[in-house]
């Protein structure tokens, strides 16, 4: 079998079994897990939109959470405020983000390296501290709660989101669409420009990349995918707080990004999923076991730098050709 | 525009850093359809010119007209837009993609393809002009290989390919066989020598021999400003350059 | 139903800053003697996180990483400073030990985690978020989860500038100057202070001369580090005692290094002192809160026009 071959049957694979986590699971006994699946597929969300920026532009951002939490007060406001229904509602989260996302970037994306990651962090505690002080907007910490509206109403049929399986397959259905545009993404011409702008910025200008409004889009499309998964959390959580504005969680999104491997499609839910499994299998039994996910980021970092997602690539390389991975896909955008 | 328009005409351009005075007032008119080279020690600010043509770096003073509008001002990748692309003395492509997807991204981009949607990959034209491309440097045997692991010269042919994507009416070359072993330099000089009857070609080279050998027209370039122009024999009998040149041995 | 790894996520906005001033100290004072205070306990915490800041801008100009860690290098120190001067008794033997303890702590730290990544300049920012994470959970392990307080060693007021002001602060501030002057000493007088800066200067120079760059650049890590855990222990008698009292100071640190410009010595001193006076005089008349957002956002515009300093020269 052919590479991208192995690769399509994994995808269709990883499908089914996302699909049917709500039946087997329960049938297993472990119905808490359905959540904690449900979990990840949100978070990974934030891992794409750090991959996003530093698998393929190039730019490491620790400032996500801003654009998390537009994305999930954008839900709550708008529903506490006008009582809109559950896809206006995501939209104006992701707009929110988006929206936000740009105007933070027109200045950020001005820097590269430290300083980029340094503006990010600065310009996303600025809103942190802000929405701490805004109580009567935001509830600061304790945060703001809300009744999701259904997810589909038509006539006396609806779907709300108190049924585990509708709230299930709403997230899978959404956090899926985002992966496969990020997958057409990736392999499209402006794909292609981020990749180049990655790689060498002053080559890119000179055959005539506008560079920083490459990493504009960039960053305002990271800021939408955070966005959104900050709207998911909003319906998942039923509630919106500023404390995951704070720059821990773009550090644990960041975390999960490099640990599933940057610059691959799957890589973020590799990460995220890898590390919220651990989480809950480890916890429970150790209190302390942020010191085992300290010591996995820097023994990622220092021995995997591809991460995850590259094991695995090199591993279907193995299958497909009978030898090691050769130069074929490094650096592609089609790893599925 | 007449037909005996220069390919660029610079004028008073001056560039300091830091009080150091790397271009001093320079003006010249780079005639078309001639291959131009700019010889001179190190030092004496060509590379500079070169940064100050593309819009790397911001120019103190003066005007630089090229088709009819100076472009001073104007942003790198909108002075490719309009015609003029360049090589770098330190080879520079995008060395951990595809040699094919070096070439498609600078064809995309100078068909101002930037659709989040679709497949690079599937656009025809676009993958024929590629194809192309990197048949016309040679490289089509390296379409599929990392551009990082190509050898020098084949980087410096992917590199010149990159440059001819944009369609440039004004091919700027900095140094363009500087590291290339004997039958490397040759390719590159034939292939230069090819070029130049189509686009105006600008180079900037250390290797005499070479220069001698295919310029039509030479400037030569010492502290910032020109030091003579001519010919390949006006310029190898030009008692001022000798005096630079001697005066000023290079270490290389 | 949201599960436990938003711990991680606590409540920082509203609990004690350990920058900002303690307002009880000064209830019952007429205004303008308010605000003077405020200022000299923005003067106070200034020479305490330059000596922090100072640690943090050598790490960066040599190794060209940023030490998210550097926050928490701090709060070892100050927790380092409570268990000792507890067990011991004497908190001048804490002051002796801690920084020592930085020196040693630090070398481990550049050898096993640093060094193998140095480099690949956005990673480090990533292998010391995990450091990060680490150390906290490590301390919170340990020594627990409930903020502590430490005693002064020296108590009681001085009568200055019609204000009774606590000695035991002064005498920080003063310890903390004389630390600070006896670092650049150091660096301007010392063999070993010449090769930093030279290493700084360029690298590769630097090894031509037969400068031991390898070692000199895992000492400056050392140093660093040990600079963060003294200015805990300063401030241990004059903050809480936590597990998380880095995250506050961290940001704080990276404000004076950005301000002052990356790699600029003299430039981080005089950047920390200013912003916390600065932060002190605001947050007179406004909350700690907006002080905060106001020296953030006076950073980033910083960044964003001058990326080499307030008091870089006129470059660019």
């Amino acid at each position: 079998m052919t590479t991208s071959g192995l690769r399509i049957l994994f995808s269709v694979v990883l499908l089914l079994v996302l699909v049917a986590v709500p039946y087997v699971l329960p049938a297993l006994g472990a119905t808490f897990w359905v959540n904690i699946v449900s979990e990840i597929l949100i978070w990974s969300l934030l891992a794409a939109s750090v991959n996003l920026l530093l698998g393929y532009v190039g730019l490491l951002s620790f400032g996500q959470a801003l654009y998390f939490g537009f994305g999930m007060y954008g839900v709550v406001l708008s529903i506490n405020t006008w009582g809109v229904g559950f896809w206006p509602a995501l939209a104006i989260g992701v707009i929110a983000a988006s929206a936000m996302a740009f105007v933070t970037g027109i200045f950020a994306v001005r820097l590269t390296w430290h300083y980029f990651a340094i503006i990010t962090v600065v310009f996303s505690l600025i809103f942190y501290f802000a929405a701490m002080s805004t109580k009567w907007l935001t509830g600061g910490d304790d945060g703001l709660s809300f009744t999701p509206p259904p997810v589909l109403s038509i006539g006396s049929f609806r779907l709300s989101l108190a049924d585990a399986e509708v709230q299930y397959y709403t997230i899978l259905v959404i956090v899926m669409a985002c992966f496969a545009l990020k997958y057409l993404l990736v392999n499209s011409a402006l794909g292609l420009r981020f990749m180049a702008v990655r790689e060498n910025d002053r080559r890119a200008a000179l055959i005539g990349i506008n560079v920083y409004f490459t990493r504009l889009a960039a960053f305002v499309l990271a800021g939408a995918l955070a966005g959104v998964s900050g709207a998911l959390f909003a319906f998942f959580g039923r509630y919106a707080s500023a404390s995951y504005m704070f720059y821990h969680v773009s550090g644990e999104a960041v975390v999960w990004a490099i640990v599933g491997g940057t610059g691959s499609l799957l890589g973020p839910l590799a990460g995220t999923g890898a590390l919220i499994v651990f989480r809950e299998l480890v916890s429970t039994a150790w209190e302390h076991y942020l010191i085992a996910v300290g010591a996995i980021t820097i023994l990622v970092v220092m021995f995997m730098p591809r991460g995850l997602a590259g094991g695995w690539d090199a591993l279907i390389q193995r299958a497909a050709t009978g030898k090691a991975g050769t130069s074929e896909t490094a650096g592609v955008a089609e790893k599925a | 525009m007449s037909a005996a328009a220069p390919a660029l005409s610079i004028s008073g351009l001056t560039k300091r850093f830091d009080g150091l005075v790397a271009v001093d007032g320079l003006s010249i008119d780079l005639e078309s359809g001639k291959l131009n080279a700019v010889i001179g020690p190190n030092g004496a600010g060509k590379t500079t010119l070169f940064n100050l043509i593309t819009g790397e770096i911001p120019a103190n003073a003066g005007r630089i007209m090229f088709a009819g509008r100076d472009i001073i001002g104007l942003k790198p990748h909108d002075i490719v837009r309009r015609g003029i692309s360049r090589t770098l003395q330190i080879k520079s492509v995008f060395g951990g993609l595809t040699v094919m997807d070096n070439v498609r991204i600078a064809v995309l981009t100078h068909e101002r393809m930037a659709s989040p949607f679709r497949s690079a990959r599937s656009l025809r034209s676009a993958a024929r002009r590629t194809e192309e491309l990197i048949a016309e440097v040679g490289l089509s045997e390296h379409s599929q290989d990392l551009a990082s692991s190509l050898s020098y010269g084949d980087v410096a042919l992917l590199e010149l390919a990159l440059a001819l994507a944009a369609e440039p009416k004004l091919l700027l070359l900095d140094e363009p066989v500087c590291g290339m072993g004997p039958q490397e330099t040759e390719r590159a000089v034939n292939m230069i020598r090819k070029l130049s009857k189509r686009i105006d070609v600008v180079l900037i080279e250390h290797d005499m021999e070479v220069v001698f050998d295919i310029a039509d027209y030479i400037m030569v370039m010492a502290q910032g400003s020109v030091l003579a122009t001519g010919t390949a024999s006006e310029i190898a009998a030009n008692s001022k350059v000798q005096e630079a040149y001697l005066g000023t041995p290079e270490d290389e | 139903m949201l599960s436990s790894h938003f711990d991680l996520t606590p409540s920082y906005g509203s609990r004690q800053n350990p920058i900002c001033v303690k307002w009880t100290t000064f209830s019952g004072h007429l205004v303008n003697e308010l605000v003077f205070a405020l200022a000299v306990n923005g003067l106070v915490w200034g020479l305490i996180i330059a000596l922090i800041a100072l640690g943090l801008s050598i790490i960066f100009g040599l190794l060209d990483i940023i030490n998210v860690a550097h926050g928490d290098f701090f709060m070892l120190g100050t927790v380092g400073g409570l268990v000792i001067a507890v067990s011991t008794g004497s908190f001048w033997l804490a002051l002796a030990l801690v920084p020592l303890f930085g020196l040693l702590l630090g070398a481990i730290i550049e050898r096993v985690v640093i060094r193998p990544t140095l480099g690949q300049a956005s990673l480090t920012i990533v292998t010391t978020f995990g450091l990060s994470m680490i150390i906290q959970e490590v301390v919170r392990a340990t020594y627990g989860a409930q903020p502590r307080r430490l005693t002064p060693p020296i108590n009681g007021t001085v009568h200055v500038f019609g204000l009774d002001y606590d000695i035991y602060r002064l005498c920080a501030a003063l310890f903390a100057a004389a630390c600070l002057i006896a670092f650049f000493l150091f660096l301007s007088r010392t063999k070993l202070g010449t090769w930093i800066r030279a290493v700084r200067h360029d690298p590769e120079t630097a090894t031509t001369l037969g400068i031991p760059v390898t070692q000199v650049s895992a000492f400056t890590f050392a140093l660093g580090t040990a600079l963060a855990m003294l200015g805990g222990v300063i401030a241990a008698p004059i903050t809480t005692v936590e597990f998380r009292t880095g995250v506050d100071v961290l940001p704080f640190c990276f404000m004076a290094v950005i301000i002052g410009g990356l790699g600029n010595l003299q430039g981080t001193v005089a950047a920390a002192v200013l912003l916390a006076v600065l932060e002190g005089l605001v947050s007179s008349f406004t909350e700690p809160t907006m002080a905060r957002i106001v020296s953030l956002g006076f950073m980033s515009v910083v960044l964003l026009v001058r990326p080499h300093g307030l008091f870089a020269g006129a470059t660019r």
